[in-house]
């Protein structure tokens, strides 16, 4: 994709379904969920196109699997953090990606929240087929489901599956601190230390 | 009741009434959502430099001004991008500079002309036909660009870094919304003046906002609420002998108020009990 312009770019574009953070939405924006989801459609549908019968049974599909169907006619304005998450990556999924990309999904909500989206993200994943691209700066709320991790800061600093880029040593280089790990339940977690650790 | 109809004067009142209504209604939607008022105020007060322009090399005013403010659009938004600053900023340098070489026109001019002021306040009785066919071509513009762009700009305002992420020429759909703006204050000056056009850049969408949850839904309201205040302004200033300007601008503002006040916003959603407002819990 790096160098590709004009058509290749648009026809690349259709396929990454692109889920960006929720502090880009304008909240004051008159809009139903319904329609937030078909804004998906818009690249495809261009500036006349009309949405055809097999669209809106995709935007239907799409509220289903996020779970807000029964909000699909209410104010957008009137979600909650997390379901306005939903209707992002409702409106990613619309178009029937085949690679879905997550710029921080869980940022500004609450632990249950954040636990409840990385499980939509994950079984949306499963189900779907999907190429997942899920950007975070919380290595543990992804940690126990990706197969390969990039560790990014200004350039590729890491790359590689799990067990590869998730020990010790490659972490302790990467954030230049002390490491942590600890385990939970068969789970474990990345402690990344200051001073107190 | 309506033989004031019968005047030339006041068909062409009525006329640039309702173009003024419909296209400060339509390019208002997009300010009161995009946050563009100081910009409307900026290009209206811009659009006295081109007045005073016109007047200097006695040429059309108006047709001088849609340059001018065209020119003043143009610099704001390459002086936001270019020299990365905040548009409001921007905005606040240009309309000043803008005012400025009104000022500086209107001292270089040989003869004092009162007819300057009209544009101030407004002058809707004055209008001309040559006036009245420009305002219509312009507002035929403005509003065709929104028709034929109405699903650009809804993305672009919803949810800017998607659509450019989506492939859409943001930069250039936000510096058109500027300009189409420009030529909006260009339609409305003769009618309402330069001092409150502002006013109906913002109010009749205002009104709308109060009432409903819906984009589209949004126009057609703020339509309403612009021909409203615009004509029966007009009708009101007629029958009271009262500037029109001032009394279109009273119109808008009291619908405004009676909006805010009786709005199903203010009520609970029977669903979800939120009133309005996006929840950032």
């Amino acid at each position: 994709m790096l160098g590709a312009g004009g058509h290749e770019l648009a026809r690349v574009r259709r396929h990454i379904g692109y889920v960006p953070q929720r502090r880009t939405l304008d909240p004051q924006f008159p809009i139903t969920v319904r329609d937030a989801v078909v804004m998906g459609l818009y690249p495809m549908l261009g500036a006349f196109g009309r949405l055809t019968a097999d669209d809106r049974r995709r935007v239907e599909a799409a509220l289903v699997a996020v779970g807000l169907l029964d909000s699909a006619d209410h104010a957008a304005g009137h979600l909650s953090g997390g379901q306005q998450q939903r209707l992002l990556i409702a409106r990613a999924l619309v178009q029937e990606p085949r690679i879905m990309l997550l710029d921080e999904p869980t940022s500004a909500v609450d632990a249950a929240t954040r636990s409840a989206i990385v499980d939509l993200v994950r079984r949306l994943h499963a189900e779907r087929g999907l190429t997942t691209f899920y950007v975070t700066h919380d290595i543990n709320e992804v940690m126990p489901c990706v197969d390969k991790v990039l560790y990014i800061n200004r350039t590729v600093r890491a790359f590689g599956s799990c067990a590869q880029v998730l020990n010790r040593e490659t972490l302790e280089s990467l954030y230049g601190s002390r490491v942590v790990f600890a385990e939970d339940s068969g789970r474990r977690y990345v402690i990344v230390g200051d001073s107190h650790v | 009741m309506f033989e004031f109809l019968h005047y030339g004067f006041m068909q062409r009142a009525l006329l640039s009434s309702v173009i003024v209504g419909t296209t400060c209604s339509f390019i208002g939607v997009f300010v009161v959502l995009r946050g563009m008022a100081f910009a409307g105020s900026g290009l209206a007060h811009a659009a006295f430099g081109g007045v005073a322009l016109g007047f200097l090399l006695a040429v059309n005013p108006l047709v001088a001004t849609v340059l001018f403010c065209l020119g003043t659009a143009g610099l704001i938004q390459v002086t936001s991008r270019k020299a990365q600053l905040r548009m409001d900023a921007a905005i606040g340098i240009f309309f000043a500079f803008a005012m400025a070489l009104g000022v500086l026109f209107i001292g270089l001019m040989k003869r004092y002309d009162a007819r300057i002021y009209g544009y101030l306040f407004g002058n809707v009785l004055g209008v001309t036909p040559g006036n009245l066919i420009l305002m219509a071509v312009l507002g035929l513009v403005v509003i065709g660009a929104i028709g034929l762009l109405y699903r650009r700009l809804k993305f672009l305002t919803f949810d800017e870094e998607m659509a450019e992420a989506s492939g859409l020429p943001t930069d250039a759909l936000a510096a058109l919304l500027l300009g189409l703006l420009a030529l909006t204050v260009v339609v409305s000056i003769k009618t309402v003046g330069i001092i409150l056009v502002e006013a109906l850049l913002v109010t009749p969408a205002a009104t709308a906002y109060q009432l409903t949850h819906r984009y589209g839904m949004m126009f057609a309201l703020s339509w309403i609420a612009g021909m409203v205040s615009c004509v029966a302004g007009l009708v009101i200033s007629y029958a009271l002998g009262i500037p029109s300007g001032a009394s279109i601008v009273t119109v808008a503002t009291v619908l405004f108020a009676l909006a805010a006040v009786f709005s199903p916003k203010r009520r609970k959603c029977k669903v979800c009990g939120h009133k309005s407002g996006f929840d950032t819990a």
